[in-house]
């Protein structure tokens, strides 16, 4: 301990230190001269040196040195530095946004009040899992909770009409506490008051989100005070949340609600009283302060089971509260995270290309000095010493386009962010995290690039024409996964958009009446929806009404069961629809019949189904499931609910007369049917003045799917451009150096009678061999791991061969390219001059 | 002369730290001085050259072994003095020790061999 007291005392006043040692030494030479030794005492500020060495500290002497060495080199050739920075700052930039926003999503805090205490407190059993509560259980989970200082809780609802707007307005109902406990501030007016609006009694009364505020009242402060209806319900705006306030879990509705007075608002909803009633609360909760995640759960486990005792058939087997995290922007899912590790892989990508392009700009521009590093280690420069010298040149390098990688990264962020609505406090500043990942990066790259470079001047061991190979190769491999996958998502963008998905949906409108957040029982719910059939039918241009349980595209949740057919977990999308479903939405029974009239028992499986469950025998009459249900019917393969996942298959069951509060209807149309939506909206609501029908184009759901798909394929395709462009960069340098290198050779050649293909071919043949081995290493390690796309794929292959083909065409024709411009100059040599010069 | 001036390539490793913390046994003494003693204290066989001493007493600093504090030498110049510490008193005796057991061993073996 105290021996690293006197190192730091020393590294603090080692300029004194220094100053006595000298003096010291000085004096030692005096006496020694007065005493008649007067002789040459040698390098005296070697011997100084020598004794310095003692405290250890003389690297961070030979660091600076280094530093202000390599500045000066790349001072010099401002050419190789500029292109060196600019390959690392995309390679790096493309790293650092993807970790800032991971950073940003997963481990940055709201800036909620005391964000590391929040968690979100969810329902789950080992089969089921839920994001909402009954609003009696949050009750009495809060009533009896020990370990949390603090629960609230939110309540999604259907849209709201907020006067007579087109648009509907998203709310979410909250509890009077909820504002208090995140600690939210008002922009103006004031937010909910668990004194005052925490009661069905009191006044209706609306807290507007900033954003919407502005957007459609123009940022009025006088709005405070003034009466909306919502839904028809008159209530009072008291106030505006400010823009630097969060909520939790990416939960931004329009405007925010007390939960109390949600049965005022959703008429005949018994949310808040049936625990069985459809919908729920999300619950959020405060730990107390030392008390552990693990304790608080097993609080929260007793209370469950003490639950099950007032609501026997409420609770699950097994049924216990999960506690996440719950101060982040998003809370981290174990599914997301293969999308994260996705994303990493395709950003890396572009980061080996930028390492491996630049380590062989390293290589060539070690020939020009060779020179330099002979005459130094010619005066006594150990190759220890040259080779950390180089290597700090690399890592300065690194360090320059690790940060300017940093600043066009926050540079994008800021303009991407401003393009889109973004609450105020949403910040992409680099914080610790983000620094230390710029600079363990640059580290990574400096080692990537610049270790073997390095090891190999300092070796003086050069003109290794196999270590060049290899990077090449490397780039190409790298370039090539991005290419073949973005291939495959624009062979997936162009199959869904030209091929028939195996159902109609370009004429149909989805019709959510939302009979069971009303209060509506079977019967109620069977008399008005054979009415309202009736008036739909009575609508010019209407060809068919059927009714579905599972609402479809563009509203609703999906809901699936994974079952393990033969060794795999096959996702199985179910439905309860009625006769008219199938030709209601094109979908081809292929063998079998169609439901009957008040069926029960009786199952249509999908053809992909059928032949997953009963490989090679006839699937009619078949049971499914363990029930009594008896296959009657074969249908055409329509993954409506899962676009993208060319696995998923699909089962249907004949609805039930209990299923009818819950149904949606789904009107087919002879012609276009973008005219009729007010009309049923006007017949939906004049049958029941309480209702507020959800009435959507199913093809525009469709569309919000493509867009997703395109997206996602133009984001792939952007990234494996960058990373086939840095690669030709490469490409186009060595070429131009082989050339350079060769000139007297093909000179030679040329002199000798040699046809331009031939020299062209012997410049280029050292870069074949990489371009093709990286092609083919490329396809292999994309069909290796191309079964995690699989689910995004929409039904295309992962071993698509249009895909594979594609990528790696695209990848070959920029690469001859990038070799034939640099080498066409093989070709002017002048014989004459080219030998003249030697 | 110039030759024994060097350092005696075969000193035993080490055996500088002991030769300095034994000279500071008896009071402190300055880095000239300190050379001075061993060169006459061994009749001018051992020699102890400034590239060897300097590294070797900040070595001594660094432990802790030593001190330094400011003295005027005979010259009546302002210099360093270097002056045992107890930890150093203490490392003196173990490696004192240790020198006796190692070189009678090494002398046993030459006897008897």
């Amino acid at each position: 301990m105290g021996e690293l007291f006197r190192r730091l005392r020393y590294l603090l006043f080692h300029r004194r230190f220094d100053r006595e040692l000298e003096n010291e030494m000085e004096f030692h030479r005096e006496m020694a001269a007065r005493q008649g030794r007067d002789r040459d005492f040698g390098n005296t500020l070697r011997l100084r040196e020598q004794s310095r060495e003692a405290w250890g500290w003389t690297w961070i002497d030979r660091l600076f040195q280094d530093l202000r060495y390599a500045a000066r080199i790349l001072w010099r050739s401002p050419g190789f530095a500029f292109t060196a920075i600019g390959v690392l700052t995309i390679g790096i930039g493309v790293c650092v946004t993807g970790f800032t926003m991971l950073n940003f999503l997963v481990f940055s805090f709201l800036p909620v009040r005391d964000p590391a205490s929040l968690v979100r407190l969810q329902r789950r059993s080992p089969e089921i899992n839920t994001a909402e509560t009954p609003y009696q259980s949050f009750l009495f989970y809060q009533a009896h909770t020990k370990t949390l200082s603090a629960m609230f809780a939110t309540m999604g609802s259907p849209a709201m009409e907020l006067d007579d707007d087109l648009k509907p307005v998203s709310i979410d109902f909250v509890t009077a506490n909820y504002f208090t406990e995140l600690g939210g501030t008002a922009e103006t007016g004031r937010l909910l008051d668990p004194h005052r609006d925490d009661s069905a009694a009191a006044a209706p009364v609306v807290v507007l989100n900033y954003m919407f505020w502005q957007q459609r009242f123009g940022g009025d402060p006088s709005v405070i005070g003034r009466v909306i209806r919502l839904n028809k319900k008159p209530a009072t705006i008291i106030g505006v949340i400010s823009a630097f306030s969060a909520n939790l879990d990416g939960n931004d509705a329009n405007v925010y609600l007390p939960m109390k007075q949600q049965p005022y608002f959703v008429a005949g909803s018994t949310a808040l009283t049936d625990v069985f009633s459809p919908g729920g609360v999300r619950m959020w909760g405060r730990l107390v302060p030392g008390v552990t995640v693990k304790a608080s759960a097993e609080e929260l486990l007793a209370l469950t089971n003490d639950l099950r005792k007032l609501y026997p058939k409420l609770i699950w087997d097994k049924e216990y509260i999960h506690i996440d995290p719950g101060g982040h922007p998003t809370i981290l899912q174990p599914e997301m995270l293969r999308a994260f590790a996705l994303i990493a892989a395709l950003l890396s990508l572009i980061f080996i290309v930028a390492c491996a392009n630049l380590g062989g700009l390293m290589m060539a521009r070690s020939v020009t000095r060779e020179h330099e590093i002979s005459i130094r280690i010619a005066i006594g420069a150990n190759r220890k010493r040259i080779f950390r010298q180089l290597f700090t040149e690399s890592l300065l390098l690194a360090l320059l386009g690790s940060f300017s990688g940093l600043t066009l990264s926050y540079m994008g962020l800021r303009i991407i962010s401003s393009m889109n609505p973004t609450p105020a406090w949403v910040s992409f500043a680099p914080d610790w995290r983000v620094l230390l990942f710029v600079v363990g990066i640059a580290v990574l790259a400096a080692l990537f690039f610049g270790l073997a470079p390095a090891l190999q001047i300092a070796r003086q061991r050069q003109r290794k024409t196999i270590v060049r190979q290899i990077l090449v190769g490397a780039q190409i491999a790298a370039s090539c996964v991005l290419l073949i996958v973005s291939g495959l998502l624009v062979h997936a963008v162009l199959h869904m958009m030209h091929t028939d998905p195996g159902f109609g949906y370009e004429q149909v409108i989805g019709v959510s009446p939302g009979l069971d957040s009303h209060g509506y029982t079977h019967q109620a719910a069977q008399s008005y929806i054979d009415t309202l059939r009736g008036r739909l039918l009575g609508l010019p241009g209407v060809r068919s009404v059927a009714l579905s349980k599972i609402s479809l595209l563009g509203n609703g949740y999906t809901a699936y069961m994974t079952e393990d057919i033969g060794g795999h977990a096959v996702n199985i999308y179910p439905n309860w629809v009625d006769t008219e479903f199938f030709k209601t939405m094109e979908i081809p029974l292929l063998r079998g019949r169609n439901f009957r009239p008040g069926e029960t028992h009786a199952v249509i499986v999908s053809d992909s189904l059928a032949r997953k469950l009963w490989p090679g025998q006839e699937a009619l009459g078949q049971k499914f499931g363990d029930q009594k249900d008896l296959v009657v019917g074969i249908a055409g393969n329509a993954r409506i609910k899962a676009l993208n996942d060319g696995d998923a298959v699909e089962v249907y069951w004949a609805m039930q007369p209990s299923d009818m509060a819950a149904m949606t209807l789904l009107v087919k149309t002879a012609g276009a049917p973008d005219e009729l939506p007010p009309m049923m909206k006007s017949i939906v609501e004049t049958l029941d003045p309480k209702l507020f029908p959800y009435i959507w184009l199913l093809k525009s759901g469709f569309r919000d799917y493509t867009k997703i798909l395109e997206n996602t394929a133009l984001g792939v395709s952007v990234l494996g451009m960058m990373a086939v462009l840095l690669a030709s960069v490469g490409i186009i340098g060595l070429v131009a150096y082989a050339v350079s290198q060769r000139t007297k050779e093909i000179a030679i050649r040329l002199a000798l009678g040699a046809r331009p293909m031939h020299v062209l071919s012997v410049v280029l043949r050292q870069f074949l061999i990489p371009v093709l081995a990286g092609a083919v290493v490329g396809a292999m390690i994309t069909a290796g791991v191309s079964q995690f796309l699989h689910k995004i794929l929409f039904g295309i292959s992962n071993l698509d061969p249009v895909g594979y083909a594609g990528g790696i065409l695209v990848l070959i024709a920029i690469a001859a390219a990038a070799a034939l411009l640099p080498a066409r100059r093989a070709l002017r040599v002048d014989p004459m001059s080219a030998l003249h010069e030697e | 002369m110039p030759m024994s001036f060097m350092p005696k390539p075969d000193m035993p490793p080490g055996a500088l730290t002991l030769l300095v913390l034994r000279v500071l046994q008896s009071g402190s003494l300055h880095g000239y001085a300190i050379a001075q003693r061993i060169h006459v204290l061994s009749s001018e066989v051992l020699a102890v050259e400034e590239g060897s001493l300097y590294p070797a007493l900040q070595k001594i600093l660094l432990k802790g072994w030593v001190t330094a504090e400011w003295g005027i030498s005979e010259t009546n110049r302002k210099v360093r003095f270097y002056r045992l510490t107890a930890a150093g008193r203490k490392q003196l005796q173990a490696e004192m020790s240790n020198y006796d057991r190692v070189t009678e061993a090494i002398q046993t073996i030459l006897r008897t061999a």
